[in-house]
This record gives C-alpha cells, sequence and structure tokens, in this order.
C-alpha cells in the first residue's frame, strides 16, 4: 500500500520562499491583497515560519515550512459533518471541495493551523487567468482548502506510469513545492516504499514530527538537530 | 317540542360538589356513561360517571415509541455509515460512543411523537367538526356543564328529579359530542 | 371561581380579545429590529461571508457565540415547566406558558445560527440524513451533526410541549369568543386552534398523562441539547476547549442564562400586562433563590475550569489562560466576574434583593455576562493556537453586529405575536392550583339547566 509523505530538512532551508510561490502557482490559490492579509486571511498552503534561537549576536533563525501534515489520525476529518474531508487508501487527507459547506470545523480542529478559508472567491483578472493551472479547481467563496500533496500531480504520474505499463517509481512524482526548492530541502515519495529516499531519510536520527505528543501520526518528517548553519 | 326526539340536556354547575350530585342521581335513574358527559375548564379528579373507563395508555406507548425511535437512529447512523465508508481520523466507520448520541436523540423524538399522537388519539382530536353547545362560555368562565342525552320519555321524569330547579326556555338542535 | 379570580383572569384575556395599540407598535418597533437580521444576513450571502470579522485563525465569533448563547436561553421554559412540573412544585403554574414560550422561540433563533455562520448556507442541506443519489449520507461522528439531531428532536419537543398544554386554553378562548361574536375572525381561529377539545374526563386524563410523559422525556432532551453543544468544542483538542467539564458546565450555565431571560421577561409582563396578581412577589422571591443557586453553581464550575487549566501549566492552555485573566480579554473576564458572579451574589442574596425589579436588573447582567462568557471561549481559544506563529484576532464586523441585534428583535416580536395569540399565564393550570386550594365555591342552589 502507498503512503505519501514528505520529507523536509530544516536544516537545509534558506528561507527563501520559492515553495510558497510554486505552491500559489501549481494550486491557483489566490491572492488575497493586502487589507485581507492584514486580517488574517492570507492563504498560503505551505507557510515559512521563521522561529529565532539564541540571544544576540549568537542568534540562530530557524526556517520551519508547515504544510499539510496528512496526518494518519487527522483531528479535521471526524468533525466535518458532511464528509468533506476524509482519508484516502494512499495515506492524503482529501478535501472534496464540492461537498465542503464551510461550517470551518475542521479548520478549528486542526492543531497545525494548516486549513484554509475562502472568505470571498479569488479574483484572476485578465490576463492573470491564463496563469491558472487546469489540473486544479478554482475554489469558490465558502469553501475550505489545504495542501493536497499536489494531489493533481500525483494522479498524472499515476497515469503516466500505467499508461507506460510500470510501475511509479520513486522521483517521478514531485510536489511543486519538492520541485522547486534550490536548496533540496524538500522530498516527497512513498514512505511504505522501503527503497525511496523518503523511507530512508525518515530513519535519520535527525527526524521528528511536528506536535509529535498530540498522535496525530502525520505524513510530513522534519530533519532538524544537525550542525549549525 | 315533540315527545319522540331525543334531545340533551345541559345543566351547568359552578361547584364540583354540585357536580357530583347531579352525577349520582342521573347514575340511580339509570343513565350511563353513554348517556352523560361531563365537561370542564380544569381536570377534576373522579368527576365522570362510575361505569365510564377513564384511562390513559400514554406511558407504554411513550415506551414503545422511544424503542422503535431508538432502533431508527441506530440503524439511521450505522446503516449508513457502512453503506458509504469513509475513513475519517482513524475511528472506526460505526463508533458506539457517537452512534449512541444519535441512538439517545431517537428515542427521544420517539417518545415525544408518540406521546402526543397517543393523547390525540385518545382525545379524539382534531374534531373540527364539533359544534359548540349554548352554555359552553359558562365552561370558558370556569364552571362545569353536565350534558345528559334524554330520551323523550324521560323527559318530564327528569326534570323533577334532578338537581336543577330552574329551566330555560328549550332550543331545538341534535348535537352529538 | 370565585367573582374575585374573574376579575383577576381580565389582564390575561385583554390583548387576546382586541387590538391593543402598545402591542401592536411594539411589534412592529421588534419586526424593524428583527429585519436587521434578514438585511444583515441577505447581504452577508450575496457579499460571501468574507463580510464578517472572521479570519485565520479565529473561525468562530460572533455567530457561534450567539447560537450557544440562543440555545442557552431555550433552557429556561424546560427547567420551570418540566423539572417543577415533575416535582409538583405549585407555584410553577403562572409561569409554565411563558417560559415555555422562550424555549420554543430561543431555539427557533438559536437554530438559525448554524445556517447563518455557513459559507455556503444553500448547501445546509448536505446535513440532512435524505436517501439521494450520491450515496452519500451525513458524518454521524461530527458533533455539528449531532446538534442538528438534538436541536430538532428540543425544538419538536418543545413546541408540542407548549401546544399541548395549550389546548385547554385555546378551548376557553374559543367558547368566549363563541359566545361574544361568533363570526368574527377570532372565534374562528380559536375554533380551529383549539381542535376540537371539549374537556371532558377522559381528554383531561389523557392530556394530563402526555403532559407528564413530555415533561419527564423533554429534561434528559434537554440536558443533552446543550451537552452536545458544548461537545463541539470539547471534542476538539484546542487549549482551553477540550475539558471534560464543558458538557455539565454548559448546562448549568444554559439554565442560568435561561432563569436570566425568564425573569427579565417576567419583570415586563408584569409591569406591562397588569399580571402583578400572577407573577407576584413570592413567585419572584422562589426564583430568585433558584437564581442564586445556579449563580453558586456556575461560580463553582467556572473556578473548576481555571483552576484546573491553571495548575496543569500547560503551555498552550497557559497562553489562551493569561490572556483572558491579564491579557487583551481581561476587560470582559473580568465583567464577566462582576456581572456572573459579584453582582448576583450581593443582590440575590437578600430578600429585597428578589423583588421584581431587582431580579430583573440582575437577570439583564446575566444575560450580558453569559454571552461574554460564550464569546471569550470561542474566540480566546481560537485566537492562540497551539503554533503560535499563526495568532491571530477578531473584529466583528457590521453584519455580525447586525445579525446579534437583529436576533434579539426577533425573539421580542415573535414573543408579543404570541401574546396576541395565546394566554401568557397558563389560565386552566392557574385555576387548577386555586381548585387544589380549595377557592371553589361550596353547593350552590340554583345552578343553570339548559335543553337542546
Amino acid at each position: 500500500m502507498t503512503r505519501w509523505g514528505m520529507v523536509i530538512d530544516t536544516d537545509r532551508c534558506t528561507g527563501c520562499g520559492a515553495c510558497v510561490v510554486a505552491c500559489h502557482a501549481e494550486n491557483n490559490i489566490q491572492t488575497v491583497g493586502e487589507e485581507e492579509a492584514k486580517n488574517g486571511r492570507a492563504m498560503h498552503w505551505l507557510r515559512i515560519e521563521r522561529h529565532y534561537e539564541g540571544e544576540f549576536p549568537d542568534i540562530q533563525v530557524r526556517f520551519l515550512p508547515v504544510l499539510c501534515q496528512q496526518c494518519g489520525s487527522a483531528p479535521c476529518e471526524p468533525v466535518c459533518p458532511v464528509y468533506a474531508t476524509y482519508r484516502t487508501p494512499e495515506g492524503l487527507n482529501a478535501m472534496v471541495y464540492s461537498r465542503c459547506i464551510g461550517t470551518r470545523y475542521c479548520a478549528n480542529n486542526c492543531p497545525y493551523t494548516v486549513r484554509f478559508f475562502n472568505w470571498h472567491a479569488g479574483e484572476w483578472p485578465e490576463p492573470l487567468d491564463r496563469q491558472l493551472n487546469p489540473d486544479v479547481s478554482v475554489r469558490p467563496a465558502g469553501v475550505m482548502e489545504k495542501c493536497t500533496f499536489c494531489v493533481q500531480r500525483i494522479q498524472e504520474g499515476q497515469d503516466r506510469a500505467k499508461d507506460e505499463s510500470r510501475q511509479v517509481t520513486d522521483g517521478d512524482i514531485k510536489t511543486a513545492c519538492s520541485q522547486s526548492c534550490p536548496a533540496r530541502a524538500i522530498t516527497f515519495g512513498d514512505l511504505e516504499n522501503s527503497e525511496s529516499r523518503v523511507a530512508q531519510m525518515a530513519k535519520s536520527a535527525r527526524a521528528s514530527h511536528l506536535l509529535e505528543d498530540l498522535g496525530t501520526d502525520p505524513s510530513v518528517i522534519y530533519l532538524q538537530g544537525g550542525e549549525e548553519h | 317540542m315533540q315527545r319522540n326526539e331525543k334531545t340533551w340536556l345541559h345543566a351547568v354547575f359552578e361547584s364540583p360538589i354540585d357536580a357530583q350530585g347531579a352525577l349520582q342521581k342521573l347514575t340511580e335513574y339509570g343513565f350511563d356513561s353513554n348517556d352523560i358527559e361531563v365537561r370542564s375548564s380544569i381536570p377534576l379528579e373522579g368527576l365522570y360517571p362510575p361505569d365510564l373507563h377513564v384511562r390513559s395508555h400514554v406511558p407504554l406507548m411513550a415506551v414503545l415509541g422511544g424503542i422503535v425511535g431508538g432502533i431508527c437512529a441506530f440503524m439511521l447512523t450505522s446503516l449508513t455509515s457502512q453503506a458509504y465508508p469513509m475513513e475519517t481520523g482513524g475511528m472506526p466507520i460505526v463508533p458506539l460512543p457517537t452512534t449512541g448520541v444519535i441512538t439517545f436523540e431517537g428515542i427521544a423524538i420517539g417518545a415525544i411523537l408518540t406521546t402526543v399522537a397517543t393523547v390525540l388519539y385518545e382525545c379524539g382530536l382534531p374534531f373540527f367538526r364539533m359544534k359548540s353547545g349554548p352554555l359552553d362560555h359558562y365552561l370558558a368562565e370556569g364552571q362545569i356543564i353536565i350534558a345528559a342525552f334524554m330520551r323523550a320519555d324521560e323527559y318530564s321524569d327528569w326534570t323533577s328529579k334532578a338537581v336543577a330547579t330552574k329551566r330555560q326556555g328549550p332550543h331545538q338542535a341534535e348535537h352529538t359530542p | 371561581m370565585t367573582p374575585g379570580s374573574m376579575s383577576r383572569e381580565v389582564p390575561l384575556f385583554r390583548p387576546l380579545t382586541s387590538w391593543r395599540p402598545k402591542l401592536i407598535l411594539g411589534s412592529l418597533l421588534a419586526g424593524a429590529v428583527a429585519a436587521l437580521l434578514f438585511y444583515s444576513w441577505g447581504y452577508q450571502i450575496r457579499n460571501d461571508i468574507g463580510v464578517t470579522g472572521l479570519n485565520r485563525p479565529v473561525f468562530w465569533g460572533f455567530y457561534i457565540t450567539n447560537f450557544v448563547f440562543w440555545i442557552g436561553i431555550s433552557h429556561a421554559g424546560t427547567l420551570i415547566s418540566a423539572i417543577l412540573r415533575v416535582t409538583s412544585a405549585e407555584w410553577r403554574r403562572p409561569v409554565t406558558r411563558c417560559a415555555e414560550a422562550i424555549t420554543v422561540f430561543a431555539l427557533s433563533i438559536g437554530g438559525l445560527f448554524p445556517l447563518i455562520h455557513l459559507g455556503r448556507p444553500w448547501l445546509f442541506w448536505f446535513m440532512i440524513p435524505l436517501p439521494n443519489y450520491r450515496g452519500l449520507w451525513p458524518n454521524f461522528r461530527s458533533p455539528l451533526v449531532w446538534d442538528m439531531m438534538a436541536i430538532g428532536t428540543y425544538l419538536t419537543g418543545s413546541i408540542l410541549y407548549l401546544l399541548l398544554p395549550m389546548l385547554p386554553d385555546l378551548a376557553i378562548l374559543r367558547d368566549r369568543h363563541i359566545a361574544d361574536n361568533p363570526n368574527s375572525a377570532r372565534a374562528r381561529i380559536y375554533r380551529f386552534l383549539a381542535l376540537g377539545w371539549r374537556g371532558t374526563a377522559q381528554q383531561w386524563h389523557s392530556l394530563e398523562s402526555g403532559i407528564r410523559a413530555l415533561a419527564v422525556i423533554i429534561i434528559p432532551v434537554a440536558v443533552s441539547v446543550h451537552t452536545i453543544v458544548s461537545w463541539d468544542f470539547s471534542m476538539t483538542r484546542q487549549p482551553m476547549w477540550h475539558s471534560t467539564i464543558f458538557g455539565p458546565y454548559f448546562v448549568v450555565g444554559a439554565i442560568y442564562s435561561g432563569i436570566a431571560v425568564l425573569m427579565v421577561a417576567m419583570y415586563l409582563l408584569r409591569r406591562g400586562m397588569g399580571l402583578e396578581s400572577y407573577l407576584n412577589d413570592k413567585i419572584f422571591n422562589n426564583l430568585g433563590l433558584l437564581f442564586l443557586t445556579f449563580t453558586l453553581i456556575w461560580s463553582y464550575f467556572t473556578f473548576a475550569e481555571h483552576l484546573t487549566v491553571w495548575y496543569g501549566n500547560e503551555p498552550s492552555e497557559m497562553a489562551v489562560f493569561t490572556e483572558r485573566i491579564s491579557g487583551q480579554y481581561a476587560w470582559i473576564f473580568w465583567a464577566m466576574i462582576l456581572l456572573n458572579v459579584a453582582l448576583p451574589m450581593l443582590v440575590l442574596s437578600f430578600p429585597l434583593g428578589r423583588k421584581p425589579f431587582f431580579t430583573a436588573i440582575v437577570g439583564v447582567g446575566v444575560l450580558i455576562g453569559m454571552w461574554i462568557e460564550r464569546f471569550l471561549i470561542v474566540v480566546g481559544t481560537l485566537s492562540l493556537p497551539r503554533l503560535d506563529f499563526t495568532v491571530g484576532t477578531y473584529q466583528p464586523s457590521w453584519t455580525e453586529l447586525g445579525i446579534l441585534v437583529g436576533s434579539f428583535g426577533l425573539f421580542v416580536l415573535l414573543y408579543l405575536i404570541f401574546i396576541q395569540i395565546a394566554p401568557i399565564v397558563s389560565i386552566w393550570e392557574v385555576r387548577e392550583g386555586e381548585h387544589h386550594l380549595g377557592q371553589v365555591r361550596p353547593a350552590s342552589e340554583h345552578p343553570t339547566v339548559e335543553t337542546t
């Protein structure tokens, strides 16, 4: 069985934000504008958290890209009254836009605050609408959304493999963020495939989960604690 | 009035004691519960003909309704979850605690609806064709009305033996409760 | 029926026999305020839910606060009507109907808010278990679906519990109107509404059986409703929401706010309709003592909740706690303590404080305090999520304020309409109470007789 997972090496992350931009471009995420962003409505499925460690002059900055952890035991799933979010057999936390009625209960139960709500519909005035990815639906107002591990790319990779009568190999499918990271801090793959890079990196001594003690069983592994960077 | 017409005699009493006395007299003269109707604006214990069986099946029906409602609610949650099983948060498809909550509400709504239906049925309501009697406004003021169905030949007997001592002018009307 | 008690009933029948200009005017004013709710809601549907002040991480704000608030208020009727009926407390008789009416209308308004707060309210029917071609059913594991079932059951039960004991009173009105003016609209309406009630012994027996059964059933339903509403919060993992005490805490808070509304409503009815003989000082005293009891119980639960959090010293919970006690929410937290704990204890502990006017004042204070409590729970926790990079704040927008104000207008409107349709004091129950007390006429010599 496949379980899609991601390894993020925070010792490599430079905080450049290329992954954030790539995610926006790939997934038709709206830019809400300055006013709305000031009111806390910015939509960055993947955000870079900036944590300072130490005191001046020995300050270190650690960048933590946080995205939907695609939890194995997701707290957001049971609380949706209409099954707009559930766990797929391949280990993704699916988000069904057409079913969502906008109670926002899932967002309230997410401990990572990685769910985003379309307070208004996104606008892409001409010619910006030409940048929209045709593989990804544009969400209307009143609907929840979040990182999907670029499910459209997963789907496309699996379709291509089937067309070519082969299995999906490791590295075939890249999420937008893993593809665009210049420091190669983000790796995506199948955690159940013992030969995949993510499965091997997950065994590292530096590996940990975010908010481990909550028991959400996330699919995103963070590597940290290497030498000073 | 003609002697062989059937009529109802309505008598108004201000006190339940008076009404009880009148009931006793009527029963002594052979009126049974089919021919007597006692109406009041408040519930009065025991103020009805002795051969009338006043009973209510509400408690039993409420329990039965609760059981049916509970079973329906349990089936609703468990069967629909299994019809299209979706895994959410690692919980079982039919978790007993959550099913229990819905079943509880199902028991309650079943019991409530059955209770009300039983009450309406036992009261014979809705009865939109009810005709108001001539003295009903006394009922509104809190007094008690006893109506006795008289066969024509008993008419003269009754008037002398009943507690009523004052008689208004009689009207002609067909009246069935 | 003594002549004295007949004249006592005059103020009860007044709004039901003729149009009262003050009530009409009041209804129109309340209607105007209620229109604000519908206008704001319509504006919100047209212009997306983004017109509210909600954001990330404060995804719930005024609307959920109002939802819990109004559902809480609805526990007034159940407490007075059902619990006092089951315990055969005679002093409940004049109060049952005005309390049950509060329940029905508060529930109806509370039930609007889950629709109002939806991002796509026209799809609310996804939550209803209806067979559909997709084969999709609602998620019965979600507390919101439990909410729907519980509130649906409670609303149905409360409406029936209000209407069933109203039948004999509607029959009284029917008989009066038919006697006064048989062809008037009122006579026809009451003839329909009374369903043909005759007041026979069998009917009384069935009715009383039914009312008793409903009273017994509706008490656990009421407890379950507000418990389930509280489980919207405690089933999550959020700091200061994930608390096992929320079930009983919210039920106590609901009854508390319900009594507060009842006191205010009773005071206004007493003054506005001249019902001093029914809603007398003794009732206010008894309810005032009940009110004080719930002040103490609510304070106990609040203290227990906060002590546990503070003593446990868990970082994400302490963040919320500190913000509440001494941070940006401190001023409304301490206002809540003043209005819900200090003021009621100071005023209601003394017999003078349990006079109608003072209990009504305390009632208004408690209403505000209980609204604040719900707001603190909803927004206080949501603004401080576990990953503190995403901390937020919340400012309500005009639509949210409009809907809050409009909801009060709607409540008053529904109540005023109700006053003009049915007697706000249950006539037959009060008469029955007088009968039990032996205030009946002794045997007389001249009963009236008619033949038909």
